[in-house]
This record gives C-alpha cells, sequence and structure tokens, in this order.
C-alpha cells in the first residue's frame, strides 16, 4: 500500500537535487556572479555528449562536419580554411566528432550552457 | 463592546495567519511525502502578496456583482464560524443558545457561495464546477449534521441543565466521560465521519472534484484572478483551521493547562500551544495523508459514498449514542 | 453552448488546444448531457512542425537526429524505424552485435515511457504521489541511458548500418544493476497501481475499447493489447533481434482472468511490459554476439555517405515503438543523397480512431484519463493540416483518394 510509503518518505531526505541552489535565489545571475557555493548538478557519466571542444591547430578544413551537422551548427571559413560553431544550435549528437578526420572535435562534460546571447563568447567557437 | 471588537479583529487575522501557515506545513509536509522538497512554509504568504497585487479580471460574460460578491461572503461567512468556536484556551467570543445550528449553516455557506460565484463566471468549466459543488454540499451536509446532532443531544440528555447546542458548553463537558460502551463505539464512529467529511468540506482530493486541476482546470475557481482568488486561497486557509478547531472542539476540547495544575499565563500558553498541536495533528490525519495517498474520485462515487455508506456509519453512531443515552444512564 | 440535437440538448465543452489534462495541443469538443459525454469531436493540427519536409531538404545522416526529434520520449524507436528504412532502401548490411544494441535500447525506451506514462496516468486521476514516485524512478534508467549514449533524451545512438557506440563490459554489470532495481521496484508498482482501490475505482470499466472496435479502428500498441487484441510488431514481423529472443504479446488476461478493455487493462498491460522489457534486455546481455557494431569509425561513415549518394530505392521500416507499430517510408533516388519521400505514420495516428467509442458514454471526469490512456503523442501525429485564405480545409478520405491518383497520373507522367 502506499500510504507506508509516503509515511516512510516523510522522514526520509527528499528526491531533489538542490541544484544551484535549495530554493530559487531572489536574482539567479547575482546569485552566481556572488561566489557563494553553489550545490553541484548531477554529475555526468564518462563519454558524456557536452560542449563541444574545437582544436583549431589540428583542423583540416575538409568540410565533413559541416555536411553532417543536422542543426547546421558549422560555419565554414573559406579564408582560413577553417571553421567556426554556433553552439546555440547544436543538439549534441555528436555526428561532426565522429566524422572528423582530423580529431579537430571533442566533447567535454561541461552542459551548463544557457545564455541570453546566442552569440556570446561562450557561445560562438572557433 | 471594545473588547469584543479588539476580539473579533485578534481573531480575524490570527485565524488568517494560522491558517495560512497551516496550508505552508500541509505543503511541505506532503512535499516530503513525495520526496520533494516542498516550497518554504511562508509560500502561501507570498502567493497571496502576489495574488493580491495582479490584476483582477472579471471576463466578459460573467455578472460582476455577484461573481466579485461571493469570495467575500465565503471569507465572511467562515471568519463568523471561527468567532464561535473555542480557539486554544480563550472561550468563543460570541456563544448563545444553539450556536451548533448557527455553525452548520455558516459552515456551508462558503461551497454555496462559490458555487454561486462560479455560476456568475459564464465559464463551462465553472458551471460544471459550480454543479459538482452543490453535488458535493448534499452529500456531506447529512453525515455531519448526523454526528454534531447526535453529540450535542446526549450531552443534553446527560447533563440536562446546561444548552447542550452550544459549542461552549459542548467544549467545557468532554463527551467521552458521559459514555456507556454504545455511545462509546457510536461516537468513534462519528469522529471517524468527522474525519472523511473534513476533507470533502475543505475541497481537498480525493473529494476536490469542483476544483479538479487536470480535469476542469480549476472548476468554480478558474476565472477568478487576483484579489478575488486571494480572498477565496484565503477563505480556504481559514476553513481548514475552523473544520479542524470544530472537531477538536466536539471531541477533543482537552486542555493541557488544568491537568498539569497551571493557571493563568502559563495555563494559557501551554493551552494555547497545546490546541495548536492538536489542530496539526487533525489536520495532519484528515487532510494532508489523504491528499497525498489516494486519487480523485468523481462526483458519482462521492455522492454514492457518502450518501449510502457514510450516512450509513453516522446513522449507526446516531442510534449507538441514542441507545446510549436511553439505557445507559 | 446549447445545442439542440434529436430534440434534446446537449452541452458542448471544448477541451484544449490548451488544457491542464493535456500535454500537447489536440482539441476536443464533447457534446454533453449532463456529466455525461454523448459525444466527441477531435480535431488535431495544433502541432504541425513540417518535420517530414526537413527530412527532404537534408542527407540521411542529418535526418537521424531530426526524425529522432520527432519524439522526445520515443525517440530511438523513430531512429530505429528511420534507419532500417534507409537500410531497405538502399541495402546496408547491419551487423548482428548492433541489432542487439538496438534492441536493447529500444528496450530501455520501453521501461522509461511506460514508467513515465503510468505517472501522467496517475496525475490525470489527482494522484500526484505517484506521479511523484514513477518520474523519480525513472531517474535510473535515464542514468542508464545516458552511461550507454552520452545524452539523457534523444540519445542519437543508431546510425544508418549499424550503432555508434558498443556496450562495453564495464557498463554491462550497470545495465545488470538497474535491470534489478526495476525488478525490485515492479512489486512496488504493481501495488500501488493495481492494487490501490481509488485507482480501480477511477479506472475499471472506464475508456472501454472492445475487441471488435480494436480490431476496427486498427488501434495498434498497448491500447490493442489492453482489448485482447495479440498485435506485436516484435512478434509478428520479427526484426532486429527479436527472432532470438523469447516474447509473447502482453495481454491483460495475463493479471487478471477477463478481459475489460479497459484504462485499468491498459495499466496491466503498460506495467507487464515493463516486466517484459527488463527480460528482453537480460536475454539480450547474455546472447550478444562480439564483433562489428557497424559504421562507427571515420571511414565507413564517409564511405556511407558516398553509398547513400549513389544508390537509389525505397524502403519502409516498422518498430514496436512504446505506444505501438511506428511506420517510416523513404525513398532515395540515384546521384542525390536527399530523399525525395519521407513519411512517418506514428501509432498516436493509428490510436487516435479508438478515442470515440471510449469516449462515448463516460463522465466528464473520465475525460482527462481517457485521454491520456492510449498515450498520445500528438508531435508525432500531427501531419496534415491545409490553410488557404486564412481558412482551414479537412479533406475528406474521397478527396484525398482523388488527390493522389492523380498524383500518381502525374508522376507515371
Ligand atoms: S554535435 Fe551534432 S549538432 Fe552539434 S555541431 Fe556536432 S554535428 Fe552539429
Ligand atoms: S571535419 Fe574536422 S578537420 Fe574537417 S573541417 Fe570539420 S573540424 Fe576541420
Amino acid at each position: 500500500m502506499i500510504l507506508a510509503q509516503i509515511i516512510e518518505q516523510l522522514f526520509k531526505k527528499p528526491a531533489t537535487n538542490k541544484f544551484p541552489a535549495k530554493y530559487m535565489p531572489k536574482s539567479i545571475i547575482s546569485f552566481l556572479k556572488s561566489g557563494k557555493p553553489i550545490v553541484p548538478p548531477v554529475p555526468t557519466p564518462p563519454r558524456f555528449r557536452g560542449k563541444l571542444i574545437y582544436h583549431r591547430d589540428k583542423c583540416v578544413g575538409c568540410e565533413q562536419c559541416g555536411r553532417v551537422c543536422p542543426a547546421n551548427v558549422i560555419q565554414f571559413v573559406p579564408q582560413e580554411k577553417k571553421v567556426r560553431f554556433y553552439l546555440a544550435r547544436c543538439t549534441f549528437c555528436g555526428q561532426c566528432t565522429d566524422i572528423c578526420p582530423a580529431d579537430a572535435i571533442e566533447m567535454s562534460n561541461e552542459f551548463l550552457l544557457a545564455d541570453y546571447n546566442k552569440y556570446s563568447k561562450n557561445l560562438v567557437l572557433e | 463592546m471594545v473588547q469584543l471588537f479588539w476580539g473579533s479583529v485578534v481573531i480575524l487575522f490570527g485565524g488568517v495567519i494560522l491558517g495560512l501557515i497551516y496550508q505552508g506545513v500541509d505543503r511541505k509536509l506532503a512535499a516530503r511525502m513525495q520526496a520533494r522538497i516542498g516550497p518554504p512554509i511562508v509560500q502561501p504568504f507570498r502567493d497571496i502578496k502576489k495574488l493580491l497585487v495582479k490584476e483582477n479580471i472579471v471576463p466578459e460574460n460573467a455578472i460582476p456583482w455577484i461573481y466579485n460578491g461571493a469570495p467575500f461572503l465565503a471569507l465572511a461567512a467562515v471568519v463568523t464560524v471561527l468567532f464561535y468556536l473555542p480557539l486554544g484556551d480563550q472561550r468563543p467570543l460570541f456563544s448563545g443558545y444553539g450556536d451548533l445550528i448557527l455553525v452548520l449553516y455558516l459552515l456551508a455557506l462558503p461551497a454555496v457561495a462559490l458555487a454561486i460565484g462560479g455560476f456568475a463566471s459564464g465559464s463551462p468549466y465553472a458551471v460544471i464546477g459550480a454543479q459538482r459543488e452543490i453535488v458535493m454540499m448534499m452529500s456531506y451536509e447529512l453525515p455531519l449534521a448526523a454526528a454534531i446532532v447526535a453529540l450535542a443531544w446526549r450531552l443534553d440528555r446527560a447533563l440536562p441543565g446546561i444548552t447542550a447546542f452550544s459549542l461552549k458548553e459542548i467544549a467545557a463537558h468532554p463527551i467521552w466521560a458521559y459514555l456507556g460502551p454504545l455511545g462509546f463505539i457510536g461516537a468513534i464512529l462519528l469522529v471517524g465521519v468527522l474525519l472523511l467529511v473534513m476533507p470533502a468540506e475543505l475541497s481537498k482530493i480525493p473529494f476536490d472534484i469542483a476544483e479538479a486541476e487536470t480535469e476542469l482546470a480549476g472548476g468554480v475557481t478558474v476565472e477568478y484572478s487576483g484579489r478575488n482568488l486571494a480572498l477565496l486561497r484565503i477563505a480556504d486557509a481559514v476553513k481548514t483551521v475552523v473544520m479542524g478547531a470544530l472537531i477538536l472542539a466536539l471531541f477533543f476540547p482537552y486542555r493541557l493547562g488544568g491537568v498539569l495544575g497551571l493557571a493563568g499565563a502559563a495555563g494559557g500558553v501551554v493551552d494555547t500551544v497545546f490546541f495548536l498541536v492538536k489542530l496539526f495533528l487533525i489536520i495532519l490525519i484528515a487532510v494532508t495523508i489523504v491528499r497525498v495517498a489516494a486519487a480523485r474520485l468523481k462526483v458519482s462515487q462521492v455522492a454514492y459514498s457518502f450518501w449510502v455508506p457514510l450516512t450509513g456509519v453516522a446513522l449507526a453512531g446516531l442510534v449507538l449514542i441514542v441507545l446510549d443515552g436511553l439505557f445507559f444512564m | 453552448m446549447a445545442r439542440v440535437t434529436d430534440e434534446r440538448t446537449y452541452y458542448t465543452i471544448p477541451i484544449g488546444p490548451t488544457h491542464p489534462s493535456l500535454k500537447e495541443p489536440l482539441q476536443f469538443a464533447f457534446d454533453l448531457e449532463g456529466e455525461r459525454v454523448v459525444d466527441v469531436e477531435i480535431k488535431p493540427g495544433w502541432n504541425h512542425r513540417g518535420v517530414e519536409v526537413l527530412g527532404m531538404k537534408r542527407n540521411p545522416l542529418q535526418t537521424l537526429y531530426l526524425a529522432e526529434r520527432i519524439c522526445g520520449i520515443c525517440s530511438v524507436s523513430h531512429l530505429i524505424a528511420f534507419s532500417r528504412a534507409v537500410e531497405n532502401a538502399l541495402g546496408i548490411p547491419v551487423p548482428p552485435r548492433a541489432e542487439y544494441i538496438r534492441v536493447i535500447i529500444a528496450e530501455l525506451e520501453r521501461i522509461h515511457s511506460h514508467i513515465l506514462w503510468a505517472g501522467v496516468a496517475a496525475h490525470e486521476l489527482g494522484f500526484d504521489t505517484l506521479l511523484h514516485l514513477t518520474w523519480r524512478v525513472r531517474e535510473q534508467v535515464m542514468d542508464i541511458l545516458e552511461l550507454l549514449t552520452g545524452n539523457r533524451v534523444n540519445y542519437a545512438l543508431v546510425t544508418i548500418g549499424g550503432v555508434r557506440r558498443d556496450i562495453t563490459k564495464e557498463q554491462e554489470p550497470l545495465v545488470r544493476q538497474a535491470l534489478r532495481y526495476y525488478k525490485d521496484l515492479l512489486e512496488m508498482l504493481v501495488d500501488a497501481f493495481l492494487h490501490d482501490p481509488t485507482i480501480e475505482l477511477r479506472t475499471r470499466d472506464v475508456g472501454v475499447l472492445s475487441y471488435k472496435d480494436a480490431l476496427e479502428l486498427m488501434a495498434v500498441g498497448p491500447t490493442a493489447r489492453a482489448s485482447g487484441v495479440k498485435k506485436d510488431i516484435r512478434v509478428d514481423q520479427p526484426y532486429l533481434a527479436y527472432p532470438a529472443l523469447e516474447l509473447s504479446p502482453i495481454t491483460p488476461d495475463l493479471f487478471r482472468p477477463e478481459i475489460h478493455g479497459d484504462v485499468y487493462d491498459k495499466i496491466i498491460v503498460r506495467l507487464l511490459e515493463i516486466e517484459q522489457a527488463i527480460g528482453l534486455i537480460e536475454q539480450a546481455l547474455a546472447k550478444m554476439p562480439e564483433g562489428e557494431i557497424g559504421h562507427a569509425t571515420k571511414e565507413e561513415m564517409t564511405e556511407l555517405l558516398v553509398q547513400i549518394k549513389e544508390r537509389e530505392g525505397e524502403g519502409i521500416g516498422r518498430h514496436e515503438a512504446p505506444r505501438g507499430e511506428l511506420f517510416h517510408y523513404i525513398r532515395f533516388q540515384a546521384d542525390s543523397e536527399i530523399p525525395i519521400l519521407w513519411k512517418v505514420k506514428c501509432p498516436t495516428y493509428s490510436n487516435l480512431m479508438s478515442y470515440r467509442p471510449m469516449f462515448q458514454g463516460a463522465q466528464i471526469a473520465d475525460i482527462p484519463i481517457i485521454i491520456a490512456c492510449i498515450d498520445p503523442c500528438i508531435a508525432c501525429m500531427d501531419r496534415v493540416i491545409v490553410r488557404r485564405d486564412g481558412r482551414e480545409e479537412v479533406w475528406t478520405a474521397e478527396q484525398l483518394l482523388a488527390k493522389s491518383w492523380e498524383k500518381t497520373r502525374r508522376l507515371k507522367g
């Protein structure tokens, strides 16, 4: 019966992960800027597909990544024979990472990418 | 006169604050039972504050004066009941011959007000909600009345000198001392009935069919916003205290101060705390746990279960108490 | 709002496109007599996203991730059906190990989808505690999926001609551990749902879909199976590694002797399917052969793109998604990597028709749970919406048939 379960739960710790704080701060931005310790998010497993890392020096400019990217994240810059990523569109499928012949793209485990500006520094990768 | 005025101001605000605090506690405990953290206990106050600064929208096809008047009526009715209830160590502010009957009527008033407001808001969801509210009311009134009448009659029988239909007297003479074995069983049945009537009266799951979020998107209250909704919320919170205090006054009016031999201010504090704890337990059992552990019933199922089994139990309790009164004197 | 038909007055209440009991936009107009539903009119088309057209502008390797996003809950189902369609069309082989991995992911997804559904159903019944409970225990399977694929939702694991990641030796015990967790849990879930008096009161003989209606209206998936129709693509037309696994369609008579076809039976079927999925994953883990997983290396992937460009053909892909049969059709021309036609038929589309018999005679209070009981996924389902001069036209079956004849003639030249 569910009754036993709920009474038991009453005396147990809640399952919620209190990320980034137990209750919504008055202002999230000033909370994050204040440098107070934040409750960490749930850990990510190995080989997690997070924010891309681009090794510009390794890239040979073959344009393969742009051909398979489903979200048109990747723009080819012909003058430099390099690519540029607009990560606000990225769907984290990892297809570009898999196909890149020069291993120039990698996936990190960073996933806190929310931003007001989709062209912010953090979201445009060169 | 002055004392009466200040008394009613204190009870009015005290009742509202107490109601909102208990609502916060209820939400917190329900959240913990569901393994959530839940809102802070002051959240209901914040909700009310926010509602009060929000726009008060009156739908185009509503009847404004009824629509706006209903929340006031609901709140006024429950607060008036508060004046008649013995709270903590306090004797009720008003009392008199037969105030129990008055309380019964006043308790029905918020539901009626809500139903009228629902009909007046001109939304099909609200109209269905209002119809359900009325059906609900008709369902739980009979068991409630049966329980209360049985109790008062038995007390009158035991102590012929007092005005038994007065809450003050009932609270002053806890019923259990005057009951024989049959009456004892009957009274226990009646306590059970009242504990089930309480969530129905308060429109809480499994009896929240008049508001039924997933079916009627809020039902009777669907069109209400801003100040009106705040009043309804407050009325709901106060009603929780009222129902709890009523059950306490009827069946568990015991005080700790006298038992511990405390008098004066200390006794008052102990009594008040004890009352708050009793109230908390009643709300925990009849509202929080029930609403966490059940699904919403259908209106036909509620009507049936209140009219047939529950009324049956209430009548059985009544009969037992009457027999007790007749043969075990 | 009153409408007079046969000298009786029915009230019409609209539910949707937005309503608390709907998780996605869909519109119903209920004719009511008191609290009783007399008839219902269903109007889809509020969530048409033009996914198929987008898919006809991209190469299949890109469309994979688009197909996956048709639905967030049965995403790998769309991926499997889509890649099977492409593989059929272009004749691309899939190595056996990849087929097993696909089965494992698909069944993990079934566990998570059914648990999610159970929570939604509980919420529609006003039983929020079970909603919180089920969604809490769902985390475990989400974590396992994240571990195996790198993503929590939209796993991006299946690719054309194989899968993109192998299940390693270190991961297997973790999967087994999660399966054990769900095995223990299942007893509690069955207890909380099927032995709860209020749930039984609210769902027994509510939303009844008779065996005959289920057959005639072509219901699929758990909706059909709850009415006793033994229909399951995994058994009827085995694919992937399913032929090698022990499996039979789940009907409610495995739990209670008689079949009612009501919402209660649908809960039974879905809970038992969780158990079945656990069994299937265990079998698959045990039987999984060693070897290739297909098109995982860079050269293979580039090679694949070339093949897609060169070859032509048409193919279908079917998969038993958690909600029922899912169907993808795709057609390629030579010298183009972009398909000229892609068609998706998702289970909700087949199940939508069964709403009408389920609603007739129901009460208002039953509406949310009946809406939820086919586990509708509107975003997958919305296909056709015609707007012209600001006016919507609904085409009848005859008109559509005439249109398609016309088009066939035009194609033939
Ligand atoms: S991860 Fe996917 S969506 Fe993101 S850039 Fe790479 S291919 Fe494009
Ligand atoms: S695939 Fe790799 S090497 Fe080629 S352009 Fe993209 S990042 Fe550069």
